[in-house]
Parts: C-alpha cells; sequence; structure tokens
C-alpha cells in the first residue's frame, strides 16, 4: 500500500481563523497545498513504476471529501476519511493516519499546509508506525529499486537519502506538479471509507488553537557598565565560541553526547 | 448513447438554473464550471432581482446568501458640480417576498449552484470547455473540455459561458461583432464599517441603497453606480466602448472623479478598496441578441446577451435566471420528444416571448440607444441640473422667474433644439410609458 495523507484547509491567504483559532475552512476555498498535491503526484508516479495500490486519507469532517474525490480523480485507488472536526492536534491526526497506513511501504506527505502548521503531522505518523522519516525533500527520485531523495537541511546543505525501506515523506511543493484528472475520473462516483475513531476530541484543541508564540525564558540581566557593553554580554557579540567538539561514536552513543552537551551548554 | 442528457457550460445563475430544472425533470445533467467553484471569477456588483426564484426555490429569501435588501432607490443626475436626485424608498420592499437585493456573486452563484448538486445535477469544476462536438449531421453533440480524455457527449448542451461566448461563436450564432453593443463595467468595492453605511445612507438593519447615477462618466457615455453591501459598497461605472478607446481615459481615473465628486465623495470617504474589476456588459437590447437556439444547442444568461440596460431598469441576473430556466424546460420537452434540432428546441424562443425575458427587451428596445444618446448623457444632465439650480436659488430682490420661463432660457444656454426634446421626450414615451 501507498499512502498519501492530504490536508484539508482553506486555501486564502488570510482565513478567517488565522490568529482567532482553527475556524471551519470555507468550502468554496477549501483545498490541499500545493506540497500536498505533489505528494499524491509522487505516489501517482511511484504506483506506475512499481505498481500496488495508492491510499489517499484525510482527517476532517464531511466537506474534506473533496479532496478525497479530487485524489480519486486523478487516480488514487482508494480514499479514506478520518471523522474529525477541523482543527485536531497533530499528534492525532497523525495517529489516525497510522492506523490507517499499518500495512503502507511508503506514506507520502506535503511538508507544509496553508494555514500555518507545526509540520509536524509526518514525523508523528513516522513514529506511530515505528518506521523511517525523510522529511522536506526538495528532490525525488522514484525508481523501481527504491527512491533516491534530496533532503533539505539547515544553513543551505543538502543531504542524499537513498530510501529502500518502508518510510514517510515529506515533500516539497516544487517538486512535482499533480496531473491534471481526466474528466471521466471526475464523473466516476466516488467511494468515500469513512473512519470514526473511537477516541473523540474536541475540535479546538487548546493547544493548537493558539497562533504561534515562541516560549519565553528567562535571563540574567547582562552584566556591563555601559548600554553598549550590556548588549554585547546579552548577544555574545565578538566572543569565541566556547564549545563544539569534533567526535567519533555510533549513533546511539553520538545522539547521548549531543543530548548531554546541549544540557552542558545550556540549550534543553 | 451520449454520455449524458445535458451539459451546462457555466455555473453562473443561468447555468445553475438550466440545471435545477433539468436535475428535477430526471434527466442527467453535467453542469461545467471554469473556476474553482462557481462564482470564484465574477466581478458583478449590481442588485439581483429574485422574483423568478419563487418559481425555483421557494421561500428562497430564508435561505439565500443576501447582503441587503435594496430598500432605497435613488436616480441622480450630475454634471461636474451639480447633482439632481430622486429618491424613492419602500420598506414593502424589505420584507418578504422582497423587490431586489444586492449580494455577493461568489456567494449567490455557489449557493444556487448547490441547489442544483442537491436537485441531481453533476458539477464538474476548474475545467473549461474549449469546443463543441458535432455528430455526422452537423448537430451539436457534445463538448470538449482541457482536461486528459475530456470530451463529453450529450442530447444538449446549454452554453451560460457568458459574454462574449466562445461556444455561441464557435457554432455561428452571433453576428457580427460590434463594439458599440457592449460596455465596460468597471467596479471599486470598498470596505466601510456597517454602521458607517447605514449612516450615510440612511438605512438600518439590512436595508440597502441602489443609486444610479448619469452624467457621471466624463466624455465617455455611460452611467454610474453605488450599491451598498452590509460591509462594503461597490462604486462603479459602465462605459461605452467606442467612447472610451476614442477619449484614451482610464475606467480606474473615471472611477476617482466620481468617487471625488461633491455628491459622491461624502458617501465613500474612508472607504478601503477591496476589489477592482471588470467586465464587458451585453447592453444594447434586443438589436444584439444572437441566434438563440441551433441544433442540440441553446444559449442562455449575457451568452445569449439577455441583459437589460434600460436607464432606469439594469438588470441582468433575473434575466439569466429566467433564461436559464426556459432553456433547461426547453431541452428537457427536446429530449423527452426524441428531438433536439432546432425545431425540437424551440420551446425555448416560445418561452421567451412569452415571457418578460422578450417582452420587456421589445419593449424597451429603444431604450439603449436613448439612454446612451450623446444629448441623454451630455446635454440633459446639465439641464436638468441647472433648472433646478434656478428653480430652487433665491435671487432677491429679483423675483421668481416662472417654471416655463427657466426651463426655455436653459434649454436654449445648453444648446437643445426643441425639435431633439421634443424627439427624445417621444421616444422616452414609447420605452418607458
Amino acid at each position: 500500500m501507498i499512502g498519501v495523507c492530504l490536508k484539508w484547509v482553506d486555501r486564502r491567504p488570510e482565513p478567517a481563523g488565522v490568529g482567532g483559532g482553527p475556524d471551519q475552512p470555507d468550502e468554496r476555498f477549501a483545498g490541499v497545498s500545493a506540497a500536498d498535491q505533489a505528494a499524491l503526484e509522487w505516489a501517482l508516479r511511484q504506483r506506475d513504476l512499481a505498481g500496488g495500490e495508492i491510499v489517499a486519507v484525510t482527517v476532517g469532517p464531511a466537506a474534506a471529501d473533496a479532496v478525497l474525490r479530487d485524489a480519486l480523480a486523478a487516480g488514487a485507488d482508494r480514499a479514506v476519511r478520518v471523522d474529525r472536526p477541523f482543527g485536531a492536534p497533530s499528534r492525532t491526526v497523525a495517529d489516525d493516519l497510522a492506523t490507517v497506513f499499518a500495512e503502507a511501504t511508503t506514506v507520502w506527505c506535503g511538508d507544509y499546509s496553508f494555514d500555518r502548521g507545526t509540520g509536524s503531522v509526518p514525523a508523528f505518523v513516522a513514529a506511530a508506525l515505528g518506521i523511517g522519516q525523510a522529511l522536506g525533500l526538495v528532490a525525488i527520485d522514484v525508481d523501481v529499486a527504491g527512491i533516491g531523495a534530496l533532503r533539505r537541511l539547515d544553513g543551505g546543505r543538502r543531504e542524499r537519502l537513498a530510501i529502500t525501506g518502508r518510510a514517510v515523506l515529506s515533500v516539497e511543493g516544487g517538486t512535482a506538479l499533480l496531473r491534471r484528472a481526466p474528466l471521466r475520473g471526475l464523473l466516476a462516483k466516488p467511494v468515500i471509507d469513512v473512519v470514526v475513531p473511537a477516541q473523540r476530541i474536541d475540535a479546538a484543541h487548546p493547544a493548537d488553537a493558539r497562533p504561534f508564540r515562541p516560549r519565553p525564558r528567562a535571563f540574567a540581566p547582562p552584566a556591563g557598565s555601559t548600554a553598549l557593553d550590556r548588549i554585547r554580554t546579552l548577544t555574545a557579540a565578538g566572543a569565541t565560541v566556547a564549545h563544539g567538539e569534533t567526535v567519533t561514536l555510533d549513533p546511539p552513543a553520538a545522539a547521548e553526547r549531543i543530548l548531554s552537551a546541549l544540557r552542558e551548554w545550556g540549550y534543553i | 448513447m451520449p454520455d449524458v442528457d445535458v451539459i451546462v457550460v457555466g455555473a453562473g445563475p443561468a447555468g445553475s438554473c438550466a440545471a435545477i430544472v433539468l436535475a428535477r425533470a430526471g434527466k442527467k445533467v453535467v453542469l461545467i464550471e471554469r473556476g474553482p467553484f462557481p462564482g470564484s471569477k465574477n466581478m458583478y456588483g449590481g442588485v439581483v432581482y429574485p422574483r423568478i426564484l419563487d418559481q425555483l426555490i421557494p421561500e428562497w429569501w430564508l435561505e439565500a446568501p443576501i447582503q441587503r435588501w435594496v430598500t432605497r432607490r435613488s436616480t441622480m443626475i450630475m454634471t461636474d458640480t451639480k447633482a439632481l436626485t430622486i429618491d424613492f424608498r419602500s420598506q414593502a420592499w424589505g420584507a418578504p417576498p422582497y423587490n431586489g437585493a444586492t449580494a455577493y456573486r461568489p456567494d449567490f452563484d455557489a449557493w444556487l449552484a448547490d441547489h442544483a448538486v442537491a436537485a441531481g445535477a453533476e458539477l464538474i469544476c476548474s475545467t473549461t470547455v474549449t469546443g463543441l462536438l458535432h455528430d455526422a449531421n452537423g448537430h451539436v453533440s457534445g463538448v470538449v473540455t482541457d482536461r486528459p480524455d475530456g470530451e463529453l457527449t450529450a442530447s444538449v448542451v446549454i452554453a451560460c459561458d457568458g459574454v462574449n461566448s466562445f461556444l455561441a461563436k464557435q457554432e455561428g450564432l452571433y453576428g457580427e461583432f460590434d463594439a458599440a453593443n457592449y460596455t465596460l463595467g468597471v467596479k471599486e468595492t470598498l470596505a466601510l464599517p456597517k454602521d458607517v453605511i447605514d449612516e450615510r445612507f440612511g438605512v438600518r438593519g439590512t436595508d440597502g441603497v441602489d443609486i444610479e447615477i448619469i452624467g457621471c462618466t466624463g466624455g465617455v457615455n455611460g452611467g454610474g453606480f453605488i450599491y451598498t453591501n452590509l460591509d462594503t459598497i461597490a462604486v462603479g461605472l459602465v462605459l461605452k466602448l467606442p467612447k472610451l478607446a476614442a477619449q484614451k481615459q482610464r475606467p480606474e481615473q473615471l472611477i476617482a472623479r466620481l468617487k471625488a465628486h461633491p455628491a459622491i465623495a461624502p458617501l465613500v470617504e474612508g472607504g478601503e478598496i477591496k476589489e477592482y474589476s471588470a467586465h464587458l456588459i451585453p447592453e444594447a437590447g434586443i438589436s444584439m441578441l444572437p441566434t438563440l437556439a441551433g441544433n442540440g444547442i441553446l444559449l442562455a444568461g449575457d451568452a445569449a446577451a439577455l441583459c437589460l440596460a434600460a436607464g432606469i431598469w439594469l438588470e441582468g441576473v433575473n434575466f439569466a435566471m429566467a433564461s436559464g430556466m426556459y432553456a433547461g424546460q426547453a431541452a428537457a420537452e427536446a429530449i423527452r420528444s426524441k428531438d433536439t434540432s432546432v425545431a425540437g428546441l424551440a420551446g425555448y424562443q416560445r418561452r421567451l416571448e412569452a415571457t418578460f425575458v422578450l417582452k420587456d427587451h421589445r419593449k424597451l428596445r429603444r431604450a439603449p440607444e436613448l439612454v446612451l444618446s450623446d444629448r441623454v448623457q451630455h446635454l440633459y444632465p446639465e439641464f436638468a441640473t441647472s433648472v433646478a439650480e434656478r428653480m430652487f436659488r433665491v435671487d432677491n430682490p429679483e423675483p421668481k422667474p416662472g417654471v416655463r420661463k427657466i426651463v426655455a432660457q436653459e434649454r436654449k444656454r445648453v444648446g437643445i433644439r426643441r425639435r431633439d426634446l421634443a424627439k427624445d421626450g417621444l421616444a422616452g414615451l414609447r420605452s418607458f410609458g
């Protein structure tokens, strides 16, 4: 099974919900992001090359069926909607998706949505399924043998990946343009499976309803007799970096060392 | 066997009404819309006269996405510094069954299309019909779209693809194109707080105002309008194309000039521009009507040039809805009788002739030419406002002049010949009487 995650969201630049909570999208302006469209296109290309069944899934109310109808028209084999109110928390959405994708070999996601979500759903899906993740892909090469991808890293760097096992992949919108659905596809009567999750939650989860605000951190007042000195202290301008080391360790030990170093340096 | 019974091209008011009628008649109908949703590419800023909806959606006013019910209607005649307004108000228009309403067409069209879908029509959006299919006899047998495998066949195609219909052109249903038959409608939507609109326009709640203006378009023949929505107002102009081209004026400059007029500036002051848009309007009335039916094809709405621009009556959506409804009825009738040729579809013309759609157009056939004539546009506003100014001016110690004397003096001063005045008066009487 090849899974595709599609987020039904208001595509207007300033929907009513911005800053005021996850309002229900206006159905006329709702759809999926270019990144989600690219994810569907990559799933179609993968199936066309290697075979398999594409299952498109969204989490949302009945109005979200529209994006699944479009996916079926474009060529998806099956569509599933997990019935939840709009605005469920990322982890809940990911758990819902993972339930459907239990047998999936590859799960394709867009790496962003129009409503400025946290972008954490793909990672949560991978964690829930216990499989690998390759997020923020800027170039993809689908082959019968596997998937090659270029991943965006901080600082303009790139990482080349060869994906051979089960994985969740999130892609940028520019990687592919979704093929235009044929007229017959649009006219076909779509069948959408609706899954009602056992766990019900409120639509407006407080943690997700607020606009993004970085957490405040308490700092001691900077030392210095003049304002300039205090700014230098505060920003560490001109100071040499006091920490940083190169070590060669196996992955678990490296992860442990990174965490301990971050704790030592006061970052976590 | 065709894929479907009827393909309706364009999910505006005409297309959706056609689809509603056909779906309710049990016909398999596909409604194809170019935009991502019905109404998405609309720029309309006028008044919807929804009487025809009574036949399609009982008590439509309980659910229709209306901005304001028009209870106050003004006709303003203006020059650069003067304005004479005839103002009418009726609270009866603010209660069911209502008379006219302002609406955002993206809301209104989507609502109407939802009714077509609820009735059983298949709505396909983001799909452009690029041409017509023909059978061996040359009859229209379907459409070609811009999608892969994009051909779809039908017994009848109803083209509601708007002014400048490419399908009507392809089928040869339009006569020779004449720019003089069209005006350019330009509109700004200005945001203002609701209480400010209520105060400036003298209304409350969901009561609204429709102001039609003549003499506000400089050297370009046309007219102006202001319509109130809940928290926006639509200000715009309709401009005769050949004059606009000859004068080399920009439409947005003419709107700016209207907004700066002393009679208009206090109404629009502080409004934030939310939208500027422009669109062609078929305004020549019955003289520009295309052939309304061909073998396997009907035209409705703006595609059929069914827009009434007759000075005091400016109507389009009601003509679109009615023509769509009658096209749907005629198509269903033709399919039942298994004859979708021109003869089989003759019920469409018959219905239009029997109702306001063509009766109004015939009665008002001289009105568009009269209203957009140079005298009505440029001489009469100066004449009327000058007469009013003289009548209401107090010239003590001079005694008040008689009205007849003022009229005679101002007619002469403005340069209107008596026989032209009589001729236009007679034409007006014939049209509006």
